[in-house]
């Protein structure tokens, strides 16, 4: 609305206001004007009445001085004039005196008493009052002079009536009328109440001014008089209301209160028109608020970072939602609308969600919250945070709703996650091999995992101090006490890799790997962690593989000898061979070519050896499923000797044998039969030459497995100088030519390839020792 | 002027060929065959024979072998390499043998078998350390 409808009421209330006053004022002026006439009414009644009187009194004057006239006969002279005139006076109570004044002297006058110094006043000569005396002259009638001073005193009117007497004008016949009588006469005295004064006026014929002669002049308003004119003496009679503003007077309290009232009307419809224009305003003002906040309540929910949807609490219709909302869900806001809210509801959080807002519905509650799942457009399950709160006023109808949706997802997600986690490594901890203990700083054991019944046999372990090392092996005591001291010395960092043993529930000791971390400062910890698992077969595993790498190793020392023997004599034989066919070939004489030959053959012959030899190494070494029996050592022993019996007798050898009989060891039977046979020959084949050979044999058991020692007398070899050789192939350390450095390699094959173990003891020009462990 | 060459070496058919060879070259003068290391030594001890300017030396023999006739040469003549260059002479191919020999300063050369006789001329040939 334009803002000077707001200044129109003020504008109609004056208006009307001053309207009002107006014609207030108005009906008050015509009351006023009503109660002047009815003054003046009243004045004219009483002034007429006045006049009527006065008119009376002159009229008997009149006739008074008439009589007298006509007792004049025609000289002129007034034959009884004391008889008449007396009679005159007396009937006439209006008359004071009358006179006879011939020619303008008075000559006459009755009662003579008190009027006698009047006699001989000639009133034509007296300039100060002829004038009303030519005027009666001149029209012939009758004129009262006065109110004058008389001669003889007091103030009198005089009406003079002109006498003529045959035309000729003779003089007057005058009649005196007391001034005090004559008002007597009007009744002015009686009708003028309170409420008038009167006055009586004439203009001085002499002067031109008017004369008062009743009483005080002042104060006289004439506005409000009424008067008369008398003819006869030029007179005025003035009526004065005492109080002029009696009615003015009498009409203001009524102005007043017109004015009051009109003001009050005006006040009236100014407010009256004012109050649509007020509630304009509210309406106005209420609507910007309204405005306002459904702006700010526009801005809230679209901007909003969480969901907001207003939803039809009858139908459970969405009505509109926000764009965090229709982002949650991935639906559009068109999609969403009209659509159930139930709807979008995981089918397994409905039925809380229904009950809910019954109660809701039902005013029982007033807003509720819950924790549920939405399905979104694609179908994925998203975990919210829900606000329901009413939107209608407590106690109503409902109406609509408005639903808080915060996307937890995330949230929940971690948190499971957590819990999973959480059980993961509990049950990571107690499925796990590895035992966990919390240890507080007295050695109590606060927690040990559900693993430490299975590895150890015990199903706590209460260990004061002493009690945790007493199950640890002595020997391994030290070190772990100084790996607690430096744990508790270095907090929260990990001590690991101590192994050691422990001694389990039934007596025997495992190994275990220990690593202690200090979290003593850790609240949820609060003492030292300790953990360990067995690590007895990885231990044992570990030795095991020591053994295999040894073994590996054995056997990848003898495939380089090998190929070395490849490379070396095999070469040697070819090199030999390539250098005679050159000298063969060239110019030379029959003998020398016959020489080559000679040459080749031996060549040929040799090459033939090694070959045979390589293949005697080779299948002691690839014979790796060769047949083991159980080899009764003393009767392969007595079987060798009977074959060698004839070298023995022909050196004078000395055999000495011990074997005992129950030795028994799992063996190849032609090995055993090549090794014994192999020792006792190079027993024989390397005896001193100064001395007589001695041969001893003997067994026996160390640590659970078989020993035999062949022990002789003979040349001895220099360990110092060829320790590392003594297997080693085509390795000799003499100059014997049928030496060539085979048998012992291949004894040592064999017995490396029944898992045994050959050693050498030798001091030369003394003799040797072999020992054969047997596994 | 020729130069004076010992052959060590227990293969006796290598002997018989080598001994072929170094005739045929001509390029040697004095000329001493050893079949052992042990047999040097007592020659050298026992006939105060002179060190030769070529060895022609094998490794594996048995009980000495060359390396350590090497060592035996180098306590007993100090500066013997400013006289006497030796020859590895050896069937071995193998690359151990071949890095071990240039360990040894007082090595000349590595000489695979077979050596044929132009290769004696060259040893000949080349000019003596002195």
């Amino acid at each position: 609305m334009p803002p000077t409808t707001s200044r129109k009421p003020l504008l109609v209330g004056l208006l009307a206001a001053v309207f009002f006053l107006l014609l207030g004022l108005f009906m008050l002026w015509q009351r006023y004007q009503i109660l002047l006439e009815s003054r003046e009414r009243e004045m004219t009644g009483i002034i007429d009445v006045v006049e009527q009187n006065i008119d009376q009194s002159l009229k008997y004057s009149y006739s008074a001085a008439l009589s007298l006239a006509l007792q004049i006969d025609k000289d002129g002279e007034i034959a009884d004039f004391e008889r008449i005139a007396a009679q005159l006076v007396d009937a006439n109570p209006n008359i004071d005196a009358i006179q006879t004044v011939p020619g303008g002297v008075i000559k006459q006058v009755y009662p003579f008493e008190g009027n006698e110094a009047v006699i001989g006043y000639n009133i034509l000569e007296d300039s100060t009052r002829n004038k009303e005396a030519f005027r009666a002259i001149k029209t012939r009638k009758m004129f009262f002079a006065g109110p004058l001073e008389l001669k003889q005193g007091g103030l009198a009117i005089i009406g003079r009536l002109p006498v003529f007497i045959g035309n000729e004008f003779w003089g007057f016949s005058a009649v005196i009328i007391d001034f005090d009588n004559l008002i007597e006469q009007s009744g002015i005295k009686d009708l003028s109440t309170d409420k008038y004064k009167f006055q009586f006026s004439k203009v001085n014929p002499q002067s031109g001014e008017e004369e008062f002669f009743l009483g005080d002049t002042s104060n006289l308003k004439f506005s409000h008089s009424e008067n008369i004119t008398l003819p006869d003496g030029n007179w005025k009679i003035h009526i004065i209301p005492v109080n002029p503003y009696e009615q003015f007077y009498a009409v203001i309290p009524v102005a007043i209160l017109i004015f009051l009232m009109s003001s009050a009307l005006g006040w009236i419809i100014f407010n009256t028109m004012k109050q649509p224009a007020i509630l304009a305003a509210k309406v106005k003002k209420q609507a910007g608020e309204l405005t306002k906040s459904e702006l700010q309540f526009r801005t809230i929910f679209n901007q909003a970072a969480i969901g907001m949807v207003r939803v039809d609490s009858k139908t459970g219709k969405i009505l509109e939602t926000n764009k965090k909302f229709q982002q949650l869900l991935g639906y559009t806001n068109e999609e969403l609308i009209k659509k159930d809210h139930i709807v979008i509801s995981y089918h397994e959080d409905r039925q809380e969600n229904i009950q809910l807002m019954e109660k809701l519905r039902n005013n029982e509650i007033r807003e509720y919250n819950l924790t549920k799942r939405l399905v979104r457009k694609d179908g994925e399950v998203i975990w919210i945070k829900l606000n329901v709160s009413a939107l209608w006023s407590k106690g109503e109808k409902p109406t609509a709703h408005i639903a808080l949706v915060e996307d937890i997802s995330a949230r929940v997600k971690a948190k499971k996650e957590r819990e999973e986690n959480e059980k993961r490594f509990r049950s990571l901890v107690e499925n796990s091999s590895e035992v966990i203990l919390i240890i507080d700083s007295n050695g109590f054991t606060k927690y040990s995992s559900p693993s430490l019944e299975r590895i150890t046999g015990y199903r706590e372990l209460y260990t004061a101090d002493t009690e945790i090392f007493s199950l640890v092996h002595p020997d391994d005591a030290p070190a772990l006490i100084s790996q607690f001291k430096d744990s508790r010395a270095n907090p929260g960092i990990p001590f690991s890799g101590i192994k050691m043993r422990l001694q389990t529930k039934c007596v025997n000791y495992i190994w275990v790997e220990v690593t202690i971390t200090n979290l003593s400062h850790e609240k949820s910890i609060g003492g030292y962690v300790v953990n360990f698992k067995d690590i007895t077969a990885k231990q044992e595993a570990e030795l095991n593989l020591i053994k295999s790498y040894d073994f590996v190793m054995e056997q990848n020392k003898r495939l380089l000898n090998f190929a070395y023997i490849v490379s070396h004599n095999l070469r040697s034989h070819s090199s030999n061979l390539e250098s005679i066919l050159d000298l063969y070939d060239e110019d030379g004489p029959k003998e020398e070519k016959q020489t080559y030959m000679k040459l080749l053959q031996n060549v040929s012959k040799n090459l033939n050896e090694s070959l045979y030899d390589l293949n005697e190494v080779v299948s002691i070494n690839t014979n790796l499923d060769i047949n083991v029996e159980t080899v009764v050592v003393s009767e392969y022993l007595k079987r060798t000797l009977e074959v060698l019996q004839l070298q023995i007798e022909k050196k004078g050898a000395d055999v000495d044998v011990n074997v005992p009989q129950e030795m028994q060891v799992l063996f190849n039977a032609s090995y055993i039969e090549s090794i014994l046979l192999n020792f006792l020959t190079n027993a024989l084949r390397y005896s001193h030459p100064e001395r007589k050979p001695e041969i001893r044999i003997s067994a026996y058991k160390y640590n659970d497995s078989w020993i035999l020692e062949i022990a002789d007398n003979g040349i001895g070899i220099d360990l110092e100088q060829h320790g590392d050789k003594v297997f080693g192939l085509y390795k000799t350390f003499t100059d014997r030519k049928d030496s060539r450095g085979v048998g012992l390699f291949i004894t040592k094959n064999q017995i490396n390839a029944m898992g045994g173990r050959v050693a050498v003891e030798s001091t030369p020009n003394v003799g040797t020792t072999f020992k054969v462990l047997f596994k | 002027m020729k130069k004076s060459v010992w052959v060590i070496d227990d293969d006796e058919i290598y002997q018989l060929i080598i001994k072929k060879q170094i005739s045929k070259s001509g390029v040697f003068s004095e000329q001493h065959y050893f079949k052992s290391v042990k047999e040097v030594l007592h020659t050298i001890e026992c006939s105060q024979l002179q060190l030769p300017d070529v060895i022609l030396l094998d490794i594996n023999m048995p009980q000495l072998d060359g390396w350590q006739f090497i060592e035996m040469l180098k306590n007993t003549y100090k500066d013997f390499k400013n006289q006497t260059s030796i020859y590895i002479v050896s069937s071995s191919i193998a690359y151990s043998d071949k890095e071990r020999a240039k360990e040894y300063p007082e090595v000349t050369q590595f000489l695979s078998k077979p050596v044929s006789v132009e290769k004696l001329r060259d040893v000949a040939n080349k000019k003596s350390p002195a």
